[in-house]
């Protein structure tokens, strides 16, 4: 008998999107199979997140309230059921959560009695820092890269951007949180293969790792997370600070981030990539080569190479996204504008045919007016309700009549 | 140098209702459990000794609570745990700001409040010859007289109704506004949700009179508007002799709690329940608490003017009767504080903590 819980609690950018995507469009055939992914939403795991961790999130932790208990309960309930088989829980803000909120999480799974296993997918300081800034820009941040990375270097971490940080990055620290008393060979550690290989690697070590590999899935890819490069990044940065105090959050996601970024500017491939300037590599190698010793030392199990986390050299020609290219920028921004236009006129096209019905509906109901007896009828009306008898007798004669909508 | 069993014997001395600082600390005790309390929970459990004598279920709360997750996680205790080469820096805890143990404090107050009771609402058999009505405008003028009218058998509503658009001095329906979202949803600090109303250059909607005035006229059915710039005149305009009473702005501090706490209800109690929450049961206890309230800061008082001006302007050429003299919207100049002091907050957070024992006590299990 054997009941497993795979818990990924992280981190963010590393394909996590892609991972979430699968396993819900395949969360049927994997029940079929004997895996629970208990999801009736593709964002039930981050609602459940966010309530574990009391974590406001723009207002859609109205909607989170009670989520993680339903979630535990889904797991319990399955286990409840078969003898034995494998649960699946996967939201990379996990990762923030602290020593109390991961045990109570754990305890609500079946831990000590349920075969706990935390997944951590991690991907080299690298390539996370940059991607964290442009996360941060496509989440309304207005700050410079230069002042992020000044944040992220700054030892008490008592900024929001630095506590978010290195609490959803410090390999380390998640993993003793999270994996504390778990013995090493249910602690899995997976790396994001390095720039350039093939693109499908990841997806095989993931498959491995929640042992989906002898299953029938459906592994295209309809959500992703897709990055930006750097003149499209400062594009956005720029909009913020415009915009975050006229355009509200319910706007800006569809428009900004949707629209502008994810499915307009993510097409600008040729422009140049983020990365981390040359003088901040110092201090993230040697960081970095910690953590991954640590790993080593730890004696996880790790899927993939822990060289894997040996980030990239600087390149040669940096691209500043504080001092960008001014050209690139407006380039980036006429796309923007087009894509904006492009929606605009569909909405265009949309009012006017509502505008239409609305017009029709009118001309239906003037046709109804001029009726002589409409115009008498409402003559009498307006008359009553000059006077307290008479909206009484208004009162008295529509309860007779038994018409239901009253109310204004 | 680190001493674990120091830090250890001070966490024993605060549960025992111990207020030594943790840097005047000498004495040493065996571990209790797994891992120390954070430097936040520590100094906060300090703060609520200083105060009154706390119950070991109050302590306990306050040694195992988390801050909030936006804000730094737990710190280590410097000097009583080793620095691990990762995660957070060990801190001393008298080097803490008021607002990471004001934080923490709105988070144990808001897990209380979430467990406690709501009574029924209050709401007396309908008068069939009640006038119908919508109130609008001001919320914190708004609101009290409704709930006085609904349990009185007089809800809002009803076909045919009258709309009242309720207003007072500007600067007081802005305070009012930030009050009514603080008890709502816990809103933004006071001077940022300031700045950023002055930033977008007009009146938030709600108190723009003259706008929700030519709104509710414009509308397809429309109501008689009557726009009230002096709110004692309302109850008689629906039909009633005797209001709730004018309300008095609440201390600043009092205000600044129920942001914080309101903040930390949403991820916990659904908009309804959390609403009732702050409403029905913090709101009272905070409404008596002594302080002056909030003032409009100097460096907005021109714009404030200047919105002032306009709306009396408009109140004066208006299409719609208006109650009061139309002047009643010009800034009145009154005793107040600019900004909430966040050590008063805190102070007032820790006695609500402790006070949220007698309740407990009262309520029963």
């Amino acid at each position: 008998m054997s009941r497993r819980v795979l818990i990924h609690v992280g981190t963010p950018k590393t394909g996590t999107s892609h991972l979430q995507d699968v396993l819900f469009r395949n969360r049927e055939r994997l029940r079929e199979q004997g895996v629970l992914y208990p999801a009736d939403r593709f964002d039930a795991h981050f609602l459940a997140a966010l309530d574990l961790m009391q974590l406001p999130w723009g207002g859609l932790e109205d909607e989170a309230v009670g989520a993680w208990e339903a979630l535990a309960s889904q797991v319990r309930a399955h286990f409840d059921a078969h003898s034995d088989g494998t649960a699946i829980i996967s939201h990379e803000i996990l990762a923030t959560a602290s020593s109390g909120q991961a045990q109570r999480a754990l305890a609500s799974l079946g831990h000590p009695n349920t075969e706990i296993h935390v997944v951590l997918s991690i991907r080299d300081l690298v390539r996370q820092i940059p991607a964290e800034w442009q996360e941060n820009v496509k989440h309304r941040r207005e700050l410079p890269y230069a002042r992020f990375l000044a944040q992220l270097r700054d030892p008490a971490r008592d900024s929001a951007i630095g506590s978010w940080f290195w609490g959803v990055q410090e390999v380390p620290d998640i993993l003793d949180r999270w994996a504390g008393d778990l013995p090493p060979d249910r602690v899995h550690i997976v790396t994001v293969p390095r720039p350039g290989g093939p693109r499908d690697v990841l997806w095989q070590r993931f498959s491995r790792t929640f042992g989906l590999d002898d299953l029938e899935l459906d592994v295209e890819a309809e959500r992703a997370n897709p990055s930006l490069g750097v003149p499209e990044t400062t594009m956005v940065r720029r909009i913020n600070i415009k915009a975050n105090k006229i355009v509200p959050p319910s706007a800006y996601r569809p428009l900004v981030r949707e629209l502008i970024a994810h499915q307009t500017l993510s097409r600008r491939v040729e422009s140049p990539r983020l990365t981390l300037p040359a003088a901040d590599h110092a201090w993230v190698a040697p960081l970095q080569q910690k953590w991954t010793d640590l790993v080593r030392e730890r004696g996880y199990d790790v899927i993939g190479d822990l060289d894997d986390l040996v980030g990239a050299p600087p390149p040669e020609q940096y691209a500043d996204p504080d001092s960008p290219d001014e050209a690139q920028v407006a380039d980036a921004a006429v796309d923007a504008i087009t894509a904006l236009l492009v929606e605009n006129a569909r909405l265009f096209h949309i009012e006017a045919d509502l505008r239409g019905r609305l017009d029709g509906a009118h001309r239906e109901l003037e046709r109804a007016y001029l009726r002589p007896t409409y115009r008498w009828r409402e003559k009498t009306v307006r008359r009553l309700q000059h006077s307290r008898a008479g909206r009484f007798a208004l009162r008295v004669y529509r309860a007779g009549r038994g018409r239901s909508s009253r109310s204004a | 140098m680190t001493d674990p069993a120091a830090a250890w014997g001070w966490t024993a001395h605060l549960r025992d209702g111990g207020t030594t600082p943790w840097g005047q600390w000498s004495g040493a005790a065996q571990p209790r459990g797994v891992a120390l309390p954070g430097a936040q929970q520590l100094e906060l459990l300090r703060r609520v000794n200083l105060v009154g004598r706390p119950t070991s279920a109050l302590v306990e709360a306050v040694l195992a609570s988390d801050p909030p997750r936006r804000s730094r996680p737990a710190l280590p205790l410097a000097g009583g745990v080793d620095f691990a080469d990762h995660g957070p820096r060990p801190v001393d805890p008298t080097d803490l700001g008021d607002n990471d143990l004001t934080r923490l404090a709105a988070v144990l107050l808001a897990q209380h409040l979430a467990t406690r009771p709501l009574a029924e609402l209050q709401a007396g058999w309908r008068r069939p010859w009640r006038i119908r009505y919508h109130l609008l405008g001001d919320p914190e003028h708004a609101a009290p007289l409704r709930r006085h009218l609904t349990a009185r058998g007089r809800p809002p509503g009803g076909y045919g109704g009258r709309v009242l658009v309720l207003g007072t001095d500007t600067g007081r329906m802005l305070v009012d506004l930030w009050t009514a979202h603080s008890f709502r949803n816990g809103a933004q600090p006071w001077r940022d949700w300031l700045t950023v109303c002055v930033r977008r250059g007009t009146l938030p909607t709600p108190l723009d009179l003259h706008l929700v005035a030519r709104r509710e006229i414009d509308r397809p059915v429309s109501n008689r508007v009557h726009v009230v710039t002096d709110p004692a005149l309302a109850p008689r305009l629906l039909g009633v002799r005797r209001g709730p009473g004018l309300p008095q702005p609440m201390a600043a501090s009092g205000v600044d709690l129920a942001r914080r706490v309101g903040a930390a209800l949403r991820p916990i109690a659904p908009p309804e329940r959390r609403a009732r929450l702050l409403t029905d049961l913090l709101r009272p206890r905070l409404a008596d608490e002594p302080g002056l309230p909030l003032v409009i800061p100097s460096r907005h008082r021109d714009w404030v003017q200047d919105e002032a001006d306009r709306l009396h302007r408009q109140l004066e050429r208006g299409r719609y009767p208006v109650h009061g003299d139309p002047a009643l919207v010009l800034p009145v100049g009154r005793a107040g504080v600019e900004a909430p002091d966040v050590s008063v907050t805190l102070a007032l957070a820790v006695r609500l903590l402790l006070e949220t024992e007698h309740q407990d006590r009262e309520e029963g299990p």
